[in-house]
């Protein structure tokens, strides 16, 4: 069990919100390159707990990749070919 | 007053003769009392995400406007009504402008636009802004990496000491 525990603290990694840690870094739904770093292949959002973003970033990012798929910047679901 | 933005898209069979009465007759809606045309930023033609009416390619169109809800009505009927757009959004930036301040804006913008203009021209010039612009960009990512790097090991060795505690 102590094997298990200390196992398993070793795995885990520290994650940063890129966008705390460096202030320039602007949210715009008008810039889908950034954007695009937190989308999976097919266009899905990457979860919180996987990018490490604090919840007030997330809620922007996430408000910035809805407009950009509503006026075709990004896509809603995109095929492996796209990228 | 209420500034908005609107991204609209335009087919890109348009010629470029087509294409300015259609932008005329948008930027002729913000015209009159209570209402100014901040920006006309022509982004040009890109590669859509998905395809809209059949069309894999849009000619884009940023406007950057103050004015009120039934401006963007206007607007937006007007674009509706046209097949010439393919799509627009518009988005709300801000709920309280003041029309000075706006003002003020457009002339920093314009003075720094006819300021780059020589700046580009000159040779030496452009290479030392483009220089400048490439480190800042190359300058962010590396600091990016460099905090995540630290962290981690510094995490590990603190938990590997409480795990032999």
């Amino acid at each position: 069990m102590a094997q298990f525990k200390r196992k398993r603290r070793l795995f885990r990694r520290r994650k940063i919100c890129r966008f705390c840690a460096d202030s320039s870094l602007a949210i715009d739904y008008k810039d889908p390159r950034t954007l695009r770093f937190f989308t999976t292949e097919r266009g899905k959002i990457i979860p919180r707990r996987v990018s490490g973003n604090c919840a007030k970033h997330q809620r922007q990012l996430t408000t910035a990749i809805k407009r950009a798929r509503t006026i075709a910047l990004m896509p809603y679901a995109a095929t492996m070919s796209h990228y | 007053m209420r500034r908005y933005e609107t991204v609209f898209i335009a087919n890109p069979e348009l010629s470029e003769e087509q294409r300015q009465p259609l932008f005329d007759k948008l930027n002729g809606l913000i015209s009159g009392d209570g209402c100014m045309l901040v920006k006309f930023d022509e982004w040009g033609p890109k590669k859509l995400a998905y395809e809209i009416k059949r069309h894999a390619r849009g000619y884009y169109v940023l406007m950057d406007f103050c004015g009120d809800g039934s401006l963007v009505r206007e607007i937006e009927r007007n674009m509706r009504l046209d097949d010439r757009v393919l799509k627009y959004m518009t988005v709300l930036q801000d709920t309280a402008v003041d029309i000075e301040a706006v003002k003020d804006e457009i002339e920093a913008a314009k003075e720094q636009e006819s300021k780059s203009e020589p700046a580009e021209q000159a040779i030496g010039g452009s290479t030392e802004k483009e220089e400048s612009g490439s480190t800042g960009t190359v300058g962010a990512p590396a600091s990016e990496t460099k905090v995540p790097e630290n962290t981690p090991e510094t995490r590990e060795q603190e938990e590997q000491e409480h795990g032999t505690i």
